[in-house]
């Protein structure tokens, strides 16, 4: 029944190998970058940005109520199937979140629990925290401001996370 | 010995910690996909798959069992797993991110997950005795500290330890009966 003892032992050198060059490209990319662009490009951009506002606006995509509805169950096992709705409060930044279905009973009580949310891309986005009891209400945040609100550290943002937490 | 948390912290900056968790876990994680899918070539697949999200995912790991990884990797299995059948197709998201198919001299596996490799896994667990099952919903789904437990079933800290790894063990041989508990 076991699998040969060579095959999960090449298999174990492939995982090591992929988790060194892993570390390495993350290495390399926390390095601090050169700035590329002279002080004059700069000031050109911003003076552009300034004056055509829907420059600015075009360069970043906004981010629907959607992503953010999708974001919540990627995080957390318990909203599974909990089909949130949420509206913006500030865009790309705050929302509130009502679910339909009250969240798996694995919390007694919800109100004040905070649990990360992770994008499309499986990487923790921000996160959300209860407002009521029954965990069917939640104020959630993106990006910096989950940061700032204390729901989930600095370190974690961006972070890789294939399945959603348990826990 | 050091603990597996101590590995999977470590592992944060270091290869090699992480390959001692590999060691010490991967025939019992092959043993489980195995177990499930009857499958050799799949139930490696499924194996790469789990320590690839594992390590991916390394950052995320709470040391809940006292050192232990193994309730965290066989989550992390159980999810691939129920991922395949979900998709009909084996999960292998992390391997790719991480290259670990070219590094392998090894032909993907062929197999299609079906409804059938996921048989008996809820079952494993409403099986078990009702002071194990409250023991170790109490403890994972919970949360609770081995002393708020022990006041929850009327017993020790010791004893509610004990009960807790009966549990697992329990679960553990009825998930994967190849493999003895450890």
């Amino acid at each position: 029944m076991t699998e040969p003892t060579t095959s999960l032992d090449r298999l174990g050198d492939a995982l090591e190998s992929a988790a060194r060059a892993d570390l390495s490209s993350k290495a390399r990319a926390d390095r601090p970058r050169r700035h590329r662009f002279s002080t004059r490009v700069a000031i050109a951009v911003a003076v552009l940005v300034v004056l055509i506002p829907g420059v600015a606006l075009a360069a970043s995509r906004l981010i629907g109520t959607d992503a953010v509805e999708q974001s919540l169950p990627a995080g957390t096992l318990a909203l599974a199937g909990t089909s949130p709705t949420c509206t913006v409060v500030v865009q790309d930044v705050e929302y509130l979140c009502a679910l339909e279905r009250a969240p798996a009973p694995e919390v007694s009580d919800w109100k004040g629990t905070v649990e990360p949310t992770v994008d499309a891309t499986k990487h923790v986005n921000g996160g959300c925290r209860s407002l009521t009891s029954d965990g069917r209400e939640w104020r959630c945040y993106l990006g910096q401001a989950a940061v700032d609100q204390q729901i989930i550290g600095p370190d974690f943002l961006g972070e890789y996370a294939p399945s959603p937490g348990v826990g | 010995m050091t603990t597996d948390a101590d590995l999977i912290r470590a592992s944060r900056s270091d290869a090699d910690a992480f390959r001692l968790v590999y060691d010490r876990y991967a025939a019992r994680v092959y043993g489980f996909h195995l177990g499930r899918t009857r499958d050799a070539d799949a139930a490696h697949d499924l194996t790469a798959e789990t320590f690839a999200q594992a390590w991916l995912a390394r950052h995320t790991f709470r040391d809940q069992a006292g050192g232990s990884a193994g309730p965290w990797l066989f989550g992390i299995a159980r999810h691939v797993l129920s991922a395949s059948v979900r998709c009909g197709r084996l999960e292998q998201t992390a391997c790719t991110r991480l290259g670990i198919r070219e590094r392998l001299e090894r032909e993907p596996a062929t197999a299609e997950p079906d409804e059938t490799w996921l048989d008996g896994l809820d079952e494993a667990l409403a099986e078990l005795p009702e002071g194990q099952l409250d023991a170790i919903r109490l403890r994972y789904v919970h949360d609770l500290p081995y002393e708020e437990l022990a006041g929850a079933l009327d017993t020790t800290p010791q004893a509610a330890r004990v009960r807790v790894h009966r549990g697992l063990s329990a679960l553990r041989l009825r998930l994967n009966p190849s493999k003895e508990n450890t």
